[in-house]
């Protein structure tokens, strides 16, 4: 296969991107541009999965390989963060129209994201992995800092801005440990100096373990998650839906490489296979923490960034699991990411449904019998809700199971997880039904602000996408664990 | 080895002791009476009270932070130029394109106003 | 005495150290930038400590070239964010950054 058709998705998104800058500097017609990026990254999705079932060559091109694996699993993120970016590009269209402020930057700035997140989920060399981090960070802090005379989002951009630097500083300061540790900067290379045991042990621990803590900052897990209350408040919701999104994917892609594939030999590692007590210990306290802390949150948009920070709990013990039956709990992960994707999009998405220009639902007294004044608008939050609590028969409910499923399996010490993860989401449906309560339950105060539902085509084609694939995911699942598997199974 | 460099270690050493002492000494047997006007920098007898209230333009930021970036992109032109021979076409294909999506952004940059010192 | 690994190595360390209480202790976005700035570089020098003396290719100088280039990118779009900042507090220090309740 030549590199050029092995690099397509990218390629697309990549010179997408490009034009979609070009347009909007020389074009006055603005609001194309939400169907021109959305378009383009609805068709890098499709070439990545016509080129996945096409036929993936079995060995990535040589002149790519030490660098971008060519395999199911990058496909697999191919799909969802292309996929991902398109329903939030589709939701920047009716929400920056609504809000004024229609600016062409937004999308070229969605693409690069997009394409950064794509070039981190199949970097396969320490080297790949800095550029994809940092070029959809980048991006990203730009995104946060979109509107530029809010106090609010600038104060979040510059929280998130600084703390993600740092924590890059500290991931680099331990990729340049492990190189110097084992002599590669190529992931497979790293783990087999491990394996064969002419790595220089110490400083390969020491190298893991900032490794682990620039991931767990990525991923907003406990005690990382500072930025992630305050960035996402401060982001105009689209961008905040493909934060909680696209960022998340692909940070869990690239720790799923790194760990399993340089540190992953339970036999001959030793000490440096030591991630999965450290990941085990992140993820109960992310868990209890992101859902006891959304519990005390009034505005809604906190509550899911805490929600969010509860969700990398559970992906974390999927992340654990991994160590022991690597294919169960891999492909689980990836379900749980795809599910959640589209869950999230679904929440923000009606977030966004949910508010007209100056009555915005911004906390949850806001949304207080919306429901009734909007049943059509309030119909998907109640199946985002429901499917981000983990209930029968959405994407969420499987993306648990699975996960918890593959942790059982994995060790009988992961039991005691399993429970603290079990406590910790009947604790989650609290705030998820509490978001149900207030809209169809409670009656406004008299005089109080009451979110007006806004009509945008473009929310609803996103709204209606999405709400389809949670429930389609929900009720078919095995269709898409097949595909979870097939993608694990790329990884080595 | 360490013999060659004795006197210029002693050297030094007895340089930032004789800077220290004479900084302490002032500090502990000088008396302070602080004045406002004893606060304020000290610029060849002017007054340099409103000196930190200047504004430059912001372009002037702008122009700065976008020459930053281009600049430091030429880092790769320059291992490129060292390996010229060995990578032969496909070096030189490469850099066309990193050049042209460099060209693209400036394009971008200009065509937004980034350039425009009078607004 | 010969320069070895070791050496730079400590100093990387050290220059690490001094970024990293840098960041953490000051209030100024400037002086909180120049840390990351401070660190990065560390992990320059600790890239090509190691790539003269641990390593057979030259990853890590190739290694070093795009955390240069990467953190230029970097320092552009904080100095964007910063004039962001300034524009609407007119300071730089980020106690200032308190609009977001905890």
């Amino acid at each position: 296969m030549s590199p050029w058709l092995a690099l397509s998705p990218l390629l697309v998104v990549g010179i997408g991107s490009l034009t979609v800058m070009m347009v909007d500097a020389f074009s006055n017609k603005k609001d194309d541009l939400s169907i021109l990026s959305s378009a383009i990254l609805i068709a890098a999705a499709a070439i990545a999965g016509s080129l996945w079932f096409g036929g993936l060559p079995p060995q990535t091109p040589e002149i790519l390989a030490p660098y971008l694996a060519v395999d199911a699993m990058s496909q697999f993120f191919n799909i969802t963060i292309c996929g991902g970016a398109a329903l939030c590009a589709m939701l920047a269209g009716g929400y920056l129209r609504e809000h004024d402020l229609e600016r062409g930057d937004f999308y070229s700035m969605l693409m690069l994201c997009a394409f950064g997140a794509m070039v981190l989920s199949s970097a396969t060399d320490l080297v790949s992995v800095f550029i994809g981090l940092e070029t959809m960070s980048l991006g990203v802090y730009c995104l946060v800092a979109f509107r530029r005379g809010s106090a609010r989002a600038i104060e979040g951009a510059i929280k998130y801005f600084l703390l993600g630097s740092f924590a890059a500083a500290i991931l680099l300061f331990g990729s340049a440990l492990l190189y110097g540790a084992t002599g590669h900067t190529d992931l497979l290379g790293i783990g087999q100096t491990i394996r064969n045991g002419n790595a220089e042990l110490g400083l390969a621990l020491v190298a893991m373990s900032m490794l682990v803590v620039g991931l767990a900052f990525k991923v907003s897990a406990v005690p990382f998650h500072m930025w992630t209350p305050d960035a996402y408040e401060g982001a105009i919701t689209p961008a905040t839906a493909f934060m909680s999104v696209v960022v998340k994917a692909a940070a869990f892609a690239v720790m799923l490489r790194v760990l399993i594939t340089c540190f992953g030999d339970p036999l001959s590692a030793g000490a440096a296979s030591g991630w999965p007590p450290i990941i085990a210990v992140v993820a109960v306290v992310t868990m209890i923490y992101g859902n006891i802390a959304a519990i005390y949150q009034s505005n809604i948009k906190r509550m899911l960034a805490y929600s969010s920070i509860a969700h990398a709990g559970y992906i974390l013990i999927g992340v654990v699991a991994a160590f022991r039956v690597q294919n169960t709990a891999v492909s689980a992960v990836l379900y749980y990411l795809m599910a959640y994707t589209v869950s999230n999009v679904l929440a923000f998405g009606s977030l966004i449904v949910m508010g007209t220009r100056g009555k915005e639902a911004v906390t949850f007294d806001d949304l207080a019998g919306a429901g009734k004044r909007h049943p059509m608008a309030a119909l998907p939050f109640i199946i985002g809700m429901l499917s981000l609590m983990g209930f029968p028969p959405t994407a969420g409910f499987f993306g648990k199971y699975y996960v918890f499923n593959a942790a059982l399996q994995a060790d009988s010490g992961m039991h005691w997880l399993v429970i603290i993860a079990v406590i910790a989401s009947a604790i989650g449906a609290f705030y998820y039904l509490r978001v149900i309560v207030y809209l169809f339950m409670k009656d406004p105060e008299t005089g109080a602000p009451q979110a007006v539902a806004m009509k945008s085509g473009y929310v609803v084609t996103a709204l209606v996408l999405s709400a389809y694939f949670v429930l389609e995911m929900g009720i078919t699942p095995s269709n898409y664990l097949k595909m979870a598997l097939a993608a694990a199974a790329g990884l080595v | 080895m360490v013999a060659t460099y004795l006197p210029l270690l002693i050297m030094i050493l007895v340089a930032v002791a004789l800077a220290l002492t004479l900084f302490l000494l002032a500090v502990v047997l000088g008396n302070k009476n602080m004045t406002p006007e004893k606060a304020m920098p000290y610029e060849s007898g002017q007054s340099t009270g409103d000196a930190r209230h200047i504004r430059l333009s912001l372009t002037f930021f702008l122009t700065a932070i976008v020459f930053t970036v281009f600049d430091i992109e030429a880092v790769f032109l320059f291992a490129w130029a060292a390996m010229f021979r060995e990578l032969g076409w496909f070096g030189l294909m490469e850099m066309v394109a990193f050049m042209l999506i460099l060209g693209v952004t400036l394009v971008y940059a200009f065509r937004k106003g980034a350039f425009e010192w009078e607004k | 005495m010969e320069v070895q690994l070791g050496h730079y190595l400590a100093l990387a360390s050290i220059i690490f150290g001094i970024g990293a209480i840098g960041f953490l202790t000051r209030r100024n976005v400037l002086i909180q930038l120049m840390s990351i700035e401070l660190m990065l570089n560390s992990v320059n020098l600790t890239l090509l400590a190691f790539n003269r003396w641990a390593s057979s290719d030259h990853a890590g100088q190739m290694f070093a070239f795009f955390v240069i280039a990467v953190a230029a990118a970097e320092a552009a779009v904080g100095l964007a964010i910063v004039v962001g900042f300034f524009r609407l507090h007119h300071t730089v220090h980020t106690d200032q950054a308190n609009t977001l309740k905890h």
